[in-house]
């Protein structure tokens, strides 16, 4: 099967930033998820919850709210703008300022026709949805605290807001102030400061809930504008409250970490008086909790420990299956780490800078080699302006970076790495048409540039030693306009395939530079990609873990591919919760396939048959065991290596070596900040 | 006074001596007289001095005006245009200079084209954003009071490396606390305790040469 050296790569500081809104879109099942670093993601919750889009922040955003209206997504922040997004070419549309300071809450009407901003200065200002922009309408009066939180009744007549110490009842068409709720501040030192309101619900019967910074859950009647009933639900703060579409579960996330559901439900059984009843609590995550999302079937958290949970519902789901276990996402499902396979280097993208390094060597033999050289940083290329970088590569033969930004597209080329005391670098000017791209891609003898761009189109551009010239695009024959997530050229230079938003993958014909042909459409999300060598097939990794190769030249399925899909996968492969971001060929077994997903190392052997659903999946260790001669008849075609954990990227280098880049948890967890401190039995 | 007690004292079996009506009635209106015109001499005394300050503020009043005939152009320009655009938000930057000093240094310069200035209320400023750069941005404030209210005074919050590290004590494999165990976490700190240590052996001469 093969021995490989293998590069065990920690030095990639990677920190995800926290969650800090989420919001649930229930017509086209997406989630939206904004970060404390203003970058917004969309996840599509039936496709197990892959991360379809993802546009990236800027420096100084400070993201506060999330709103869906319709099929468009708009946020608001600190900076005081709104700011809708262009979801089909993944960046921002436009941001309009609200006049009112900065923002702290957003929310759109049930009927999708308006927008409710709350402002530091106490203003609830309400915007116009039209066609093309939104347009401010009008301000409901001005209050002398900042608005923290609003919820719309769903008749759209009225709004509540949760302000500092109250919540104000608004008449939508007066504007004037019905009711004044007042939240108590506590006992012992909270009895000093304010008491913030931070979530508000609205509910239909007329019942108003409400999450402040006491650590209370109240139920408040809009009618008389009196308490109903209080839940003490934790001694720290509860920061974020999300209902279910049909108004029978209420999920609360405090700043300890715990997520508690409510649920409307009658004491007893069989009687009619319903009551809202605290039910569960989970517990998981770490630190605060910055937003949670009522899913019917689940509940998705997140929020300063920057991993997002689902947690299904257990007595909403049918059937048991990998679907409705519970799910931790921790990295993204992109790229972040490129290699220039023929000479050692690494790219490693940061959103506001890049890093250069040069891999170590070692000598030795055995199960963990003496380094000789250790591993060394190049270059530390800082992005000029605001805004994040979205994608980067670095060519073959390391001579070509490239990254972009939402903005520009910026391209450097380092002469004589050779002599890595002596580095001569040089911007080159890149032609006007490349101006922003959501991917790129080197071909393999590094003479080309790949760039998708706008209209799922590929611009081709040429590198030379004078710089970079345009020299076509390649645009699909007909299909959506949705923005390109992955690109795979061929080791030949003949063949580019592009996969975008809309689960459809183009093949290009470099020559004609025209389009080839396009793979049928898939009901999931392409993960990973990659064109073999020899026999020029793609290889698809799809989100749903399954997996299909198409042959290019003769515009079809492959037989083993079809066998895959008859036979079926294993149980084991099936369940696995991460997607497949790699896949590599092997130059001197043709017949291997290497993939990759955070918590494994796959090689599938396409000569050997495939395992059903009998036989054990993870072998390795008893083929150990086993003789010689009955190797053979015990194996199959997947083979998983379990060595490494949380790994961010694999690469095989040209001199046969495999690189692993593994961010541990431990060190991710041990930046983050500060957690509430909980007292634990027998500490 | 002092007279009569002295006559008084000199004989006490002789006669008080007659004084005419009118000697003593004029010395009662003389003592009259002066005691008014004293008082009318302070008045007047006082009423110098107040004058002469009054002189002294006009004076300094009238170095820090300009000539008349600017002030009379400003008086007329000023009742064309009372009324401000409605839209203007309450965060207008304003600044502490009086608001017609302003005016004036844009009339002197004459850099500026003929504007109609627009007069303020009173509650507003106008001030340069270039000047702010001591002062803290909404937006600095905004994120301020989050952090206070999440993470400041009266919030009880622990470290990560605790966390970490009671986790691994009460984990299914046990071990030491984190900052023991990972070589990494803590490492500037842990290299500046070493080298106190070292200094303090070296300074209390612990270790014989």
């Amino acid at each position: 099967m093969g021995e490989f050296k293998v590069h065990r790569v920690r030095f990639f500081d990677y920190m995800p930033s926290g969650i800090r809104a989420l919001a649930f879109n229930r017509d086209i099942e997406r989630i939206a998820v904004a970060r404390m670093d203003g970058s917004v993601e969309v996840f599509h919750c039936s496709d197990r919850f892959f991360q379809e889009k993802i546009i990236p922040g800027r420096e100084q955003c400070g993201i506060e709210g999330l709103s869906w209206v319709g099929e468009r997504l708009f946020s608001a922040g600190l900076n005081g703008g709104i700011t809708e997004y262009d979801l089909t070419n993944q960046k921002v549309k436009y941001t309009i300022d609200a006049y009112g300071g900065p923002i702290w809450t957003i929310a759109g009407n049930q009927q999708g026709t308006h927008l409710a901003v709350g402002c530091e200065d106490g203003t609830v200002k309400l915007f116009e949805v039209n066609e093309d922009k939104i347009q401010f309408e009008r301000n409901l009066d001005r209050q002398k605290s900042r608005i923290i939180s609003l919820s719309w009744h769903p008749s759209g007549s009225k709004i509540a807001a949760g302000m500092m110490d109250m919540i104000q009842i608004f008449n939508v068409e007066t504007g004037h102030s019905v009711h004044r709720l007042l939240a108590d501040r506590g006992v012992g030192t909270s009895r000093s400061k304010e008491c913030v309101v931070w979530s508000v619900v609205y509910l239909s019967d007329g019942t108003i809930i409400s999450g402040d910074s006491v650590g209370m859950v109240k139920l408040w009647d809009d009618q008389t504008g009196t308490l109903i009933k209080s839940h003490n639900v934790t001694k720290c703060d509860v920061l974020a409250l999300s209902v279910s579409q049909n108004e029978d579960s209420l999920v609360a996330g405090t700043s300890e970490g715990t997520v508690v559901q409510f649920q409307f439900i009658s004491m007893v059984l069989g009687k009619d008086d319903k009551e809202w009843v605290r039910t569960r609590t989970f517990k998981n995550h770490t630190h605060d909790i910055r937003a949670v999302a009522e899913i019917t079937t689940a509940v998705v958290s997140g929020g300063m420990d920057a991993q997002l949970v689902v947690r299904p519902l257990l007595d909403k789901v049918e059937v048991r299956s990998a679907a409705s276990a519970l799910r931790k996402i921790h990295f993204p499902h992109r790229r972040l780490v490129s290699c220039a396979r023929k000479s050692g280097l690494m790219l490693f993208q940061y959103p506001g800078h890049l890093e250069l390094w040069r891999l170590g060597e070692s000598e030795g033999k055995g199960s963990s080699l003496f380094v000789k050289r250790n591993p060394e940083k190049l270059l530390h290329l800082k992005v000029k302006g605001e805004d994040h970088i979205r994608c980067s590569a670095v060519s073959p033969c390391g001579e070509w970076i490239v990254y972009s930004t939402a903005s520009k597209l910026r391209e450097n080329t380092l002469h004589g790495l050779k002599h890595f005391l002596f580095l001569f670098f040089q911007i080159s000017k890149l032609p006007m048409v490349l101006s922003s791209a959501n991917q790129l891609c080197f071909s393999s003898d590094s003479s080309h540039l790949f760039s998708a761009s706008a209209q799922s189109s590929v611009h081709i551009a040429s590198l030379s030693q004078s710089g970079c010239k345009f020299v076509g695009t390649l645009k699909p024959k007909s299909g959506s306009h949705q923005a390109i997530h992955l690109l795979a050229a061929s080791e030949d230079g003949k063949w580019l395939a592009s996969a975008n938003s809309d689960h459809e993958v183009h093949i290009y014909n470099l020559q004609t530079r025209k389009a080839h042909c396009t793979v049928p459409v898939y009901s999931s999300a392409v993960t990973a990609m990659g064109i073999h060598p020899t026999t020029n097939c793609l290889f698809m990794m799809y989100a749903d873990q399954q997996m299909c190769e198409y042959s290019i030249e003769q515009k079809q399925y492959t037989d083993w591919s079809r066998t895959v899909q008859r036979k079926g996968l294993h149980r084991f492969w099936m369940e696995r919760d991460t997607p497949c971001l790699n896949v590599m060929f092997n130059p001197q077994n043709p017949s291997h396939v290497i993939l990759h997903d955070t918590y494994m190392l796959c090689i599938i052997d396409q000569s050997l048959p495939l395992p059903d659903d009998k036989t054990q999946f993870y072998n390795q260790l008893t083929l150990k065991s086993l003789p010689e001669e009955q190797r053979k008849s015990h194996s199959h075609a997947f083979k998983v290596c379990k060595t490494f954990k949380d790994i961010l990227c694999v690469e095989l280098m040209s001199d046969q070596s495999l690189v692993v880049v593994e961010r541990p948890l431990e060190d991710v967890a041990s930046q983050l900040p500060a957690p509430i401190k909980q007292k634990k039995f027998a500490t | 006074m002092s007279e009569l007690t002295l006559q008084f004292e000199s004989s006490d079996d002789e006669l008080p001596e007659e004084v005419a009506f009118d000697a003593s009635k004029s010395v009662a209106l003389k003592s009259v007289k002066d005691a008014l015109d004293a008082a009318k001499r302070e008045k007047n005394l006082l009423k110098e001095k107040r004058r002469k300050k009054q002189q002294l503020f006009q004076e300094q009043k009238k170095r820090k005006l300009l000539p008349q005939e600017l002030l009379e152009e400003f008086d007329t320009k000023p009742q064309k245009q009372t009324d401000l655009s409605a839209n203007k938000g309450i965060y207008k930057k304003v600044s502490t200079k009086p608001s017609h000093n302003n005016k004036v240094k844009e009339q002197e310069t004459g850099t500026m084209p003929k504007k109609t200035p627009k007069s303020l209320p009173v509650s507003y400023r106008v001030m340069r954003i270039k000047d702010e750069s001591a002062a803290k941005t909404l937006q600095q404030r905004a994120t301020d009071f989050v952090q206070s209210r999440l993470y400041g005074p009266g919030t009880k919050r622990t470290t990560n490396a605790e966390l970490l590290s009671l986790k691994k004590k009460r984990g299914a494999s046990q071990g030491a606390a984190v900052e023991f165990a990972n070589k990494k976490l803590g490492a500037c700190k842990k290299a500046r305790i070493k080298r106190s240590n070292k200094r303090f052996i070296r300074q209390q001469k612990l270790i014989p040469f």
